[in-house]
């Protein structure tokens, strides 16, 4: 369906060839504009963060490793940080500074994924690690993961003492990471 | 905790929360102490807790994007989509004339917003490179490299080096761009290696600029500055300035 590699991307990236930015969007526009309206819940808002996403990803791919970079999680990265920085600025709060959303979404953190990472085969185990989930678990990992919230705030959301949270959430990655492994017992 | 080192398997617990931004205080501080020890066992497992994240961001409900949204991300940097072709083209000017005097003031309206939010974008992105900056000149074991003091024509100013986040560039004095160019950075990572482009930035129209090289930072003999044509070089041709800053 699409005629280039992410390599090839990542290549016209470094390059500071503009029009890769089209075959960029059509591989990933929808992906990052369903994760970043998923977090703010407002198209208008959404459109304005998927254009700000693209512009970051373009002025720090400079750093982004073209042979052995991961493309497609560096770019929900930065989209979902767009999202949740959005959400911050709008709510007021102050746990994930601005500067620590852009140092975890350096591109070059995301180099050297197993070719194996990002299949559509560990997308579905994934989809069964959520079923596995309590409710609590799948409520912590949704304020971690898409309102960008610490432990802490958790706590204090869920009215919950902080150590019931860490294990919440402790317990809720690790059937995750269980499943995607395939250690999981059924 | 009670300031016990953790060890790689209780940080294993934790990483998927660091690389969301999410983890806090101690725990937080234990894991960046690992990955700048270059503690590959916690290397290895960021990239996997990288990855599971990712998962969970690609797993959200697909939603359509508006049409128009590609259009817009595309005129960011100064591409529009061809292809609607001359039919497409007459009916969409038909179209236009059909609407007449009704759509004026609302396409005059909607042009406002659209500049708006064009410049809050910018806005945006300034203050995020501002933000940068300041968490740079905020740490203490970032290193500071003087260039070009006392010197009244060749570009001035500083450089900061941390090792953890990567190369800042302060300089004035910086000559003033032809139409269609641009500067950009480069650095020499040691003595007798080539340079690498470290992003393209321009000066604030008085001759001022700031570029920041985000990353990790392992050696570094010089910085140095070029100007280049809008879109960047690969290898440098009209260099302005040359800093060593007594790395390796």
């Amino acid at each position: 369906m699409f005629p280039y590699t992410d390599g090839d991307l990542a290549r016209r990236l470094r390059a500071r060839d503009p029009h890769v930015m089209s075959a960029l969007y059509d591989r990933y526009g929808r992906a990052a504009y369903s994760l970043i309206y998923r977090v703010v819940r407002d198209a208008g808002v959404a459109e304005d963060l998927v254009q700000e996403t693209f512009l970051r990803v373009w002025n720090r791919a400079q750093s982004f490793d073209q042979d052995r970079g991961a493309l497609g999680p560096w770019i929900l990265t930065v989209a979902r940080n767009r999202a949740i920085d959005h959400l911050r600025s709008t709510d007021g709060r102050m746990s994930a500074s601005s500067t620590e959303l852009d140092r975890i979404e350096n591109p070059r953190l995301f180099a050297n994924f197993e070719d194996s990472a990002m299949t559509l085969d560990r997308a579905r185990r994934l989809r069964e690690a959520f079923v596995k989930l309590t409710p609590a678990q799948r409520e912590v990992i949704e304020l971690a993961y898409f309102e960008g919230l610490s432990q802490t705030e958790m706590a204090a959301r869920l009215k919950q003492p902080l150590g019931t949270v860490k294990t919440w959430v402790r317990t809720a990655l690790k059937v995750l990471r269980d499943q995607l492994s395939g250690q999981a017992v059924a | 905790m009670n300031g016990r080192p953790m060890s790689c398997e209780e940080l294993r617990e934790v990483l998927e929360l660091y690389a969301l931004g999410a983890l806090e205080g101690e725990e937080r501080d234990q894991v960046d102490d690992h990955l700048a020890r270059g503690c590959e066992t916690c290397q290895r497992n960021l990239r996997d807790a990288l990855a599971v994240n990712a998962l969970v961001m690609a797993s959200v409900k697909q939603a359509t994007p508006p049409v128009g949204l590609k259009r817009r991300v595309l005129a960011g940097f100064g591409i529009e989509r061809s292809g609607w072709g001359w039919l497409g083209a007459f009916a969409a000017a038909l179209m236009l004339l059909l609407a007449g005097w009704l759509s004026v003031q609302e396409r005059h309206r909607q042009s406002e917003l659209a500049e708006a939010r064009s410049q809050v974008i910018q806005i945006t992105a300034e203050r995020d490179r501002l933000n940068q900056a300041f968490n740079f000149l905020n740490q203490p074991e970032t290193k500071q490299v003087t260039f070009g003091a006392g010197k009244p024509q060749p570009p001035k100013g500083n450089i900061f080096i941390n090792s953890r986040l990567g190369v800042l560039l302060i300089a004035s004095n910086l000559p003033m761009l032809p139409t269609g160019k641009t500067f950009e950075m480069w650095i020499i990572p040691s003595k007798n290696s080539s340079p690498r482009p470290a992003g393209l930035f321009k000066d604030n129209g008085q001759g001022t600029g700031m570029n920041i090289l985000p990353g990790t930072m392992d050696s570094l003999y010089a910085v140095a500055v070029s100007i280049e044509p809008e879109a960047g070089a690969q290898t440098p041709s009209d260099v302005i300035l040359v800093a060593p800053v007594g790395g390796a």
